[in-house]
């Protein structure tokens, strides 16, 4: 199992105070960590959407929050970005974790492709990954995607000081293992 | 039943220094008995996340009392939340669930299971600490002080006559001061009042 140091170092440098999210695989093992952090509160929510209010509720009261989902989750969480951090120009960052990247570049794919009932139907892509980059665009969140032997820790640093200096929710996907 | 002036005015005379969270319907009504910096308006809508919203704000600032005024319909929308809350474990929310059985700023149509629904039997059976329901106005304002004193999470359910809010907006038109700026702008009109609160 991957060590999360680099994950870890990354909140503490940044005095993240409060994660919030629901856990998938690839963030499983942090949600576990978190449950006992000394200085990190785990807030676990019951559906996504929820995570982006009590994260700008956070941000009202003076904490730094991080929110951790999966793409999936992202999808369900519209206008509770719209109507929450990004109205209210909450620096919120978020770690997205990305489910279908894999199968979609196993099949050849790009984030980029055309979304054509043919595409989104088809038995050997999974849907959520060709539509998490054009969604971040459209509701106006900038991201960065991290994959490969890139190092999901730093680009989380990078996410993290984009939406403090922005002042807006900013993301990254993480499509590999978290380290 | 309560009016929604009976809901609001024992609220507005025993509130001190808590946080009042409002949305929809009472969110004007609010503002016209409260021009207080700790006040906020989730009137961007957000669908159906203030209390998500107010749960935040008690989570950063466990000190310090955060009142929802939460619709029925918001609350039906993230019941989840309820559970959420009980997660915490925090004991400075009062999430007052505002039944009027109807999405009031649009024009009153009927909520779901309207008039049926015990937001406070809900509310037991995830965990919540503490649960009231009032359909009695002076058994209500006796209690306000009470609530706002008293440890939970509390949930507060309260039966109130639909009225006739329309839909909520941000101009310099608007009576409620805090209805008169952006939300990021009252965003940081809260965060500042809140700074030097003890963590």
């Amino acid at each position: 199992m991957a060590s999360l140091n680099g994950t870890l170092r990354t909140l503490s440098a940044a005095r993240i105070t409060h994660v919030v999210g629901l856990p998938d695989n690839t963030s499983a093992r942090l949600f576990d960590v978190l449950q006992t952090h000394p200085s990190i509160r785990l807030v676990t929510v019951t559906r996504e959407g929820e995570a982006f209010a009590i994260a700008s509720g956070l941000w009202l009261g003076g904490a730094r929050p991080l929110v951790v989902i999966q793409n999936t989750g992202l999808l369900e969480s519209g206008d509770s970005i719209r109507g929450t951090a990004a109205r209210m120009a909450a620096p919120v960052p978020i770690l997205i974790t990305g489910r279908g990247y894999g199968k979609m570049a196993g099949a050849g794919l790009t984030p980029n492709e055309p979304r054509t009932s043919d595409l989104l139907t088809r038995a050997d892509v999974d849907s959520t990954a060709l539509l998490t980059e054009p969604t971040l665009d459209a509701w106006g969140v900038p991201f960065e995607r991290c994959e490969g032997d890139e190092d999901p820790a730093a680009a989380l640093a990078r996410t993290i000081q984009a939406a403090r200096s922005q002042q807006r929710p900013t993301a990254v996907i993480v499509a590999r293992a978290l380290n | 039943m309560l009016t929604q002036a009976q809901l609001l005015e024992p609220l507005a005379r025993h509130r001190t220094n808590e946080v009042v969270v409002a949305t929809m319907s009472v969110t004007r009504p609010w503002g016209r008995l409260s021009d207080h910096d700790l006040d906020f308006a989730s009137a961007d809508s957000a669908m159906g996340h203030t209390a998500d919203l107010a749960l935040g704000i008690a989570l950063a600032r466990p000190k310090r009392t955060v009142i929802c005024l939460n619709g029925d319909g918001s609350m039906l929308m993230t019941l989840g939340t309820l559970a959420t809350v009980v997660g915490t474990g925090i004991s400075n929310l009062v999430l007052i669930v505002v039944d009027n059985g109807t999405y009031e700023i649009t024009g009153n149509q009927a909520v779901p299971a309207a008039g049926l629904i015990d937001y406070a039997a809900m509310a037991e059976a995830v965990g919540f600490p503490r649960v009231l329901c009032f359909d009695d106005p002076r058994k209500y304002a006796e209690a306000v002080p009470d609530v706002l004193t008293t440890p939970g999470p509390t949930l507060v359910h309260v039966r109130v006559e639909p009225g006739s809010e329309g839909p909520i907006g941000r101009s310099a038109e608007e009576p409620a001061r805090y209805l008169r700026t952006s939300l990021a702008e009252w965003s940081r009109v809260l965060r500042d009042a809140l700074e030097g609160d003890p963590e």
